[in-house]
């Protein structure tokens, strides 16, 4: 036996053991973080909003299993960013998706905080709440417009 | 002898306007005989003076007292709340059109703020720059393709949480606004059925 040889057998095995630890730790880490995502999703309330407006309840297995694949996915593509080379129009879909997405978790956000009624009843305006509504939905449309196009450039 | 059995149920809220003599029929709903009914709902419980706060509390032992010493052959049956708030009805100011101009450009300015915040927060242009070389395979430093639609999907997705797009809703199911709306108003009479009803909280040693 040439010593050389012990020297690759301990470093074969010290490498088994690094890996066996960087399995754990992103085995953990991913746990921790998908738990949050679906802990936050579930307090915001967004899926059952949208099965109650479509009345699909019972597809809400479903539902749930588009999440975990949306995450898995997204996670995959950030962290290897394969390239498809698709139709650029194809962006404009999910896009409009995404923006959906985000619009509804700042709904939901916004009624978790019980920001409207609290407002509502301090202004006097309870009627005219639908209007103070669009105050907010034309902000955020007209922020978000303002740092695409103009803000970026700065 | 007991023999009229009158049921009561007490309204949650009511309104009155000043100088306005509450009734029993105006508190609360009565199922009885008629003319037993036609008795007990013309009963006098609370004259309504300047002096008196926005809201009043009756408590439904007034009532049954009222009752009781008028009538004392009637069984009173109560079922429901134990109060009832009146709302003193003063002459509504109508809210100015500059305060809710006000209102309304705050609104709008913190939220389009807020979300160039947010944006910022998650480097969402890289993203977005990212997501764009990933789908086409061409680099654009501005993805406006990926970003306009996004922007309008934005507030659509505030729309459809809130089911409401100004006057029209979407489906007829109260929105989370509304219920969130009820939740507060019942939780703001709650807390004042309690706090102003000087006969719910009673010191029984004074210190």
């Amino acid at each position: 036996m040439f010593p050389f040889m012990k020297i690759v057998k301990v470093k074969r095995k010290s490498m088994i053991i690094n890996y066996t630890i960087a399995i754990i730790l992103g085995l953990g880490g991913g746990l921790a973080v998908g738990a949050g995502f679906v802990a936050f999703l579930t307090v915001l309330g967004v899926i059952p909003r949208l099965t109650q407006l479509t009345k699909t309840k019972n597809y809400i297995r479903f539902y749930e299993w588009g999440v975990i694949v949306g995450a898995v996915t997204g996670s995959w593509i950030s962290l290897r960013e394969p390239i498809f080379r698709l139709p650029s129009i194809l962006v404009v879909f999910i896009g409009l998706f995404a923006g959906v997405f985000v619009g509804l978790l700042a709904a939901a956000l916004t009624e978790v905080l019980n920001v409207f009624p609290i407002l509502a009843k301090r202004v006097g305006v309870a009627e005219k709440i639908t209007y103070l509504l669009m105050a907010i939905v034309f902000g955020k449309i007209f922020g978000s417009l303002f740092h695409w196009i103009y803000f970026v450039d700065r | 002898m007991k023999d009229e059995m009158v049921y009561i149920r007490m309204r949650h809220r009511v309104q009155a306007t000043i100088s306005q003599n509450v009734k029993i029929g105006d508190l609360a709903q009565i199922v009885a005989n008629d003319d037993v009914r036609q008795l007990v709902s013309v009963i006098p419980i609370h004259q309504v003076i300047k002096e008196d706060k926005k809201l009043i509390v009756i408590d439904v032992m007034k009532v049954i007292k009222a009752i009781n010493e008028k009538y004392p052959n009637f069984e009173v049956q109560t079922m429901g709340v134990a109060q009832t708030i009146i709302e003193v009805f003063i002459k509504k100011k109508s809210i100015k059109p500059v305060y809710f101009i006000a209102v309304w450009l705050l609104l709008f300015i913190g939220a389009g703020l807020a979300v160039m915040n947010f944006h910022e927060d998650v480097s969402m242009q890289e993203v977005h720059q990212k997501l764009y070389e990933i789908i086409t395979g061409e680099e654009n430093p501005k993805p406006l393709l990926l970003q306009i639609p996004y922007s309008i999907g934005l507030g659509l997705g505030m729309i459809l949480f809130f089911n409401h797009l100004f006057k029209k809703r979407i489906n007829e199911e109260p929105s989370p606004l509304e219920v969130e709306m009820f939740n507060y108003q019942q939780a703001l009479d709650h807390y004042v059925s309690v706090h102003e009803n000087s006969e719910s909280e009673t010191k029984i040693n004074d210190h």
